[in-house]
């Protein structure tokens, strides 16, 4: 970031204006490392966006901004600024959420008032030669793309999603789809300019721009002006938002990825509409607005690009040799491997604990696999590695992620299956696929514990249990309790508090059973889940969460004795396919 | 397991299904309260704020009974119109509070998360998002709401809208004072009337309007006065009376019942006794479901809530005899819109007015304008000499609960109050 431009937020920003007193504008959009700053000026459940400003701005890197009053939070971040006195200039754009006459008249009025603020900072006057050359129309993508839609996406964020997706993608996100300048200020009216006072040519010197502020001319450019900028393609906190229908219906888009930043409402309204009408591929992540925050979501474009482009996973590379394939699922919890024969039998399955690294524990497991067999490394002649520690194996031929090697994995098993629901260590994931086994839509938990694997452990550790025990509690049970809270902190302390009620033991598990399988029948109801159903990863050993699934489903739940190397079956499917 | 409870669970079941079923269950729990309402009233409180709790309780099962008659509102629009025009108005944190209280809330926060609904969206609309869409609500007449502060009020109103397939009208409230802006406001409420005279059919006449307009102008001179007497009065108090106070007064204002409300206050409070106990002014909606909070605040004589900003967003400052621009103005000079410092400010003042010794800034789940404003808030009242306590929790949703730290939290302000008054009291002995 530079201290010396002028940054803005948000897309109704009149940045051609303040182009016109030579402000350098810049949009804000960097995502910061975590948000320590901003936590001790304001609160940690503010969204991300908001925080990363306070971050910017009390880290010393922006003098001068630009808001709209687009949100709650942007106007919490506004009073907070002020009362910190930490900028050059800092100003709020109260711009209205309709684009009818009056609220243009209003708009134009904001404008105005704008000018003149940032005039009297700057002791620059506006410059009509310079707001004109400020518009410039924008340039979009016109082959068949993907396009990042929701709430504003952070650069570093967006770049990962390019370096991911197997096509270009456009960011239309909040700020992103900016359209003013797609056409020129009228040259009528003109705006007076008032008289030189060096006798200097019209493109040299210092010019004496006096009255432009009450002047009529400028008055009317502004109410232009103002149109053009609340006419845009409507964000969500407009009142009339049905132009942004203009962002779906292009015939060159090819798939959405639609990003929501997590305590930022709006856009969640419109996704909830979209998933059910958009005849489009859609991934729907979320992110915090930290780096760290998008490192976690690549698990998810990656499965996503594999579902637009699958053939990429079916490349032929390799010439047969013995004959035998190998996949590797490296979660965090174990790291399981699978060997096929060239017929696609399963010659051996493990399942070891990771330990400390994911290279080493896929080593062992792979060692482990290939004793087992009776096999060499050599005799392997390719190898698929899947699950969160894919990346960290050197060994692979090709990485695929556990998305689209669990649903291939369920496939093989159970050729009627079309949604899988795999709940993990850290994360758990509901797959919808179709009658060939590819990926149709997939849906994952947020970063929080709540509703995986991990969560039961820790659960049974709080009631002195280990997870085969909790595996047959709460089978059956006599009082019916809730455990209300979603976080595990607290549900852990809910537990502590039950355990020292004398509850019985059956009861609580059974509770717990049911916070879990509510939130996966939630993810489940948000792919629009469908008969048959798999239940994949160890958890699938859990009968009394199998039980609790399943009445939430309604349905029956098929596990199968391979529930827990589905996904490295899948993968040793997939390095099947790489052998001509 | 408590009535409310049982309540809550049958809904959940027999209403999973069969919406008209689960309504009627709502419906028929709530006569059920009504009535225990009436029968045996909670004789701790003054006999206004039981009429009170019951005046709300008919003013929620009216959607339910009549939900042809029924009009869907954000909070802060002015309501007086609606009543003008026969429509009985009801607002989401009115309605989410009675599903939680009736512990139906659970499965609808899920309804509404499953459907792809972001899980940080004030719980007050998630629950009324899910209810709406699990068809514990029934059609309204139509939808009226404004963007005034909360941002969930842009999107559910017209989410709830397109759900229903009812006609919708939204007041666009520019955040700065001004009369240019009560203007522009003021121009959206003219249209407003004609949209709900074509929605009823019926016609609104200015002079009727007037009258309604005076009656709101002097039931909030009332309240005023109400918070001015009770600052050297004990005046009894639960959680839900001080909420219930904020909700009538937007809901219901403009209607003789909530003037007789205001009345019956002037009157009781002369019957209390002097002030006693440490007194809290609460900032934003209170978690009335939280037993921390119960057993620290609820009809206790060692502390209680003096004093609620839900009841004080708007002043008693406009003219009657200009109705339209009396409800312009309403809005556009609501202590919440604009910046957080006007909040901040008026929450002082009302404080200060009903002598209380400290402050809680509610930092309800979702509810971003107050969780921005917490730090400063935290400052500015500090700078006046009243301590204050941000407290994270939610009004209506318990799972967002930590009950333990709660009342830790709640606990040691209280104790901190207790030993800040006795330095103050020793010093001045000093002295």
């Amino acid at each position: 970031m530079n201290g010396n431009k002028t940054y803005y937020v948000c897309k109704y920003t009149p940045i051609e204006l303040l182009a016109a007193f030579g402000a350098e504008c810049a949009n804000l959009n960097s995502m910061p490392e975590g948000f320590d700053l901003a936590d001790q000026i304001a609160h940690p459940n503010l969204c991300g966006f908001g925080k990363a400003l306070l971050e910017a701005v009390m880290q010393g890197q922006v003098k001068e901004l630009i808001l709209v009053n687009c949100c709650d939070t942007i106007r919490s971040v506004y009073d907070v600024l002020e009362d910190s006195g930490r900028l050059d200039f800092l100003y709020m754009i109260d711009a209205l959420h309709c684009d009818s006459v009056c609220s243009r008249e209003r708009m134009a009025a904001q404008l105005k008032g704008l000018a003149r603020a940032y005039s009297e900072y700057s002791g620059r006057e506006f410059d009509e030669q310079r707001f004109r050359a400020a518009f410039v129309p924008p340039e979009r993508e016109k082959g068949p793309h993907l396009s990042v839609m929701g709430a504003r996406m952070g650069a570093q964020l967006f770049q990962l999603v390019q370096e991911a997706m197997p096509l270009p993608v456009e960011n239309d996100s909040c700020v992103h789809n900016r359209s003013v300048g797609e056409l020129p200020p009228p040259e009528e009216p003109s705006v007076s300019l008032g008289t030189r006072t060096d006798g200097a040519g019209e493109t040299g010197g210092p010019l004496e721009r006096t009255g432009w502020a009450d002047s009529f001319a400028f008055g009317k450019l502004m109410e232009w002006y103002a149109g053009e900028l609340l006419g845009q393609i409507p964000c969500m906190r407009m009142t009339d938002n049905t132009g942004r229908k203009r962002l779906y219906n292009d015939p060159t888009l090819r798939g959405i990825i639609y990003h929501t930043v997590k305590f930022c409402d709006f856009y969640s309204f419109e996704y909830a509409e979209l998933k059910d009408h958009a005849n489009l591929p859609l991934l729907k992540i979320e992110s915090d607005y930290t780096v760290q925050s998008s490192g976690q979501l690549l698990t998810r474009l990656e499965a996503f690009a594999e579902s637009i482009a699958p053939e990429q996973n079916t490349e032929k590379e390799k010439k047969m040799g013995k004959g035998y394939f190998a996949g590797i699922d490296s979660g965090s919890t174990s790291t399981d491997v699978v060997i096929l024969d060239k017929d696609r039998n399963m010659v051996t399955g493990i399942i070891l604990p990771t330990g400390a690294g994911a290279a080493m524990g896929a080593e062992r497991a792979l060692e482990e696999a290939l004793r087992e067999a009776g096999l060499q490394r050599e005799d392997i002649d390719a190898m698929v590695t899947t699950g969160y520690g894919r990346g960290a194996i050197q060994d692979g031929d090709k990485s695929i992620t556990e998305i689209t090697c669990h649903a291939r994995g369920a496939h093989f098993l159970d050729p009627e299956v079309r949604t899988v629901v795999d709940i993990g260590g850290q994360d758990s994931k509901v797959i919808r696929l179709d009658e060939n086994g590819a990926v149709v839509n997939f849906v994952m938990n947020d970063k929080c514990a709540a509703g995986t694997g991990r969560f039961l452990e820790m659960m049974a550790r709080t009631m002195e249990m280990d997870l085969d025990q909790m595996s047959v509690t709460g089978l059956t049970y006599d009082e019916d309790i809730t455990i209300s809270s979603m976080c595990t902190v607290f549900a852990e302390s809910e537990v502590v508090s039950l355990i020292a009620q004398n509850k019985a033991t059956d009861d609580i598990v059974h509770g717990l059973n049911k916070a879990v399988a509510s939130k996966t029948a939630s993810l489940a109801k948000r792919v629009r889940g469908e008969d048959k159903y798999m239940m994949t990863g160890g958890v699938s050993k859990n009968q009394g969460l199998v039980k609790t699934l399943e009445e939430k489903l309604g349905t029956k739940l098929v596990i199968s004795d391979k529930a827990q190397l589905c996904g490295a079956l899948g993968a040793a499917l997939f390095a099947a396919d790489m052998v001509v | 397991m408590q009535a409310a409870e049982l309540l809550g669970n049958y809904v959940e079941r027999f209403g999973a299904d069969h919406p008209e079923r689960g309504r009627w269950i709502l419906k028929t729990g709530w006569e059920i309260q009504d009535l225990r309402y009436r029968v045996f009233p909670e004789k701790q409180l003054m006999p206004a704020d039981r009429y009170l709790a019951r005046m709300m309780m008919d003013s929620m099962l009216k959607p339910l009974q009549k939900p042809e008659s029924s009009v869907i509102v954000s909070v802060f629009t002015p309501c007086e119109l609606m009543q003008e025009v026969g429509l009985n108005p009801y607002n989401v944190e009115c309605f989410s509070s009675y599903i939680s209280a009736s512990y139906a809330e659970r499965s609808c926060l899920q309804q509404a998360e499953n459907n792809g609904i972001s899980e940080t969206l004030c719980s007050y609309h998630k629950t009324f998002i899910g209810a709406a869409e699990k068809g514990l609500l029934p059609k309204p007449r139509c939808v009226v709401y404004t963007n005034l502060t909360c941002d969930a009020n842009l999107v559910t109103f017209r989410h709830l809208a397109q759900l229903y397939d009812v006609p919708s009208f939204a007041i666009d409230v520019p955040m700065q004072q001004n009369q240019e802006n009560v203007e522009y406001v003021e121009g959206q409420l003219r249209d407003l009337a004609a949209f709900l005279e074509k929605c009823t059919g019926k016609t609104i006449d200015e002079e009727k309007l007037k009258d309604r307009l005076r009656r709101s102008k002097r039931t909030l001179e009332n309240y005023e006065k109400f918070q001015q007497l009770r600052a050297d009065r004990y005046v009894p108090s639960d959680l839900v009376t001080p909420m219930f106070a904020g909700l009538a007064n937007n809901v219901l204002l403009g209607t003789r019942e909530q003037e007789i409300y205001t009345e019956k206050l002037l009157r009781d409070v002369k019957n209390t006794r002097p002030a006693s106990g440490k007194r809290i002014y609460w900032m934003h909606t209170i978690p009335f479901w939280s037993d921390a909070v119960k057993d620290a605040l609820s009809l206790r004589t060692d502390a209680q809530i003096v004093g609620c900003e839900m009841a004080e967003f708007t002043k008693s400052d406009f003219d009657p005899e200009k109705p339209y621009e009396a409800m312009a103005r309403m809005m556009v000079y609501n202590s919440i819109n604009g910046s957080a410092l006007r909040r901040i400010q008026r929450g002082i003042e009302n404080a200060k007015r009903a002598r209380a010794d400290g402050a809680v800034w509610f930092c309800h789940w979702g509810c971003k304008h107050t969780l921005g404003g917490a730090q400063l808030a935290k400052k500015k009242f500090e700078e006046q000499g009243i301590p204050l306590l941000i407290l994270d929790g939610d009004g209506c949703d318990r799972s967002h609960g930590g009950e333990g730290q709660t009342s830790t939290r709640l606990g040691a302000f209280l104790e901190m109050i207790q030993s800040r008054e006795e330095d103050l009291s020793a010093g001045s002995r000093l002295a």
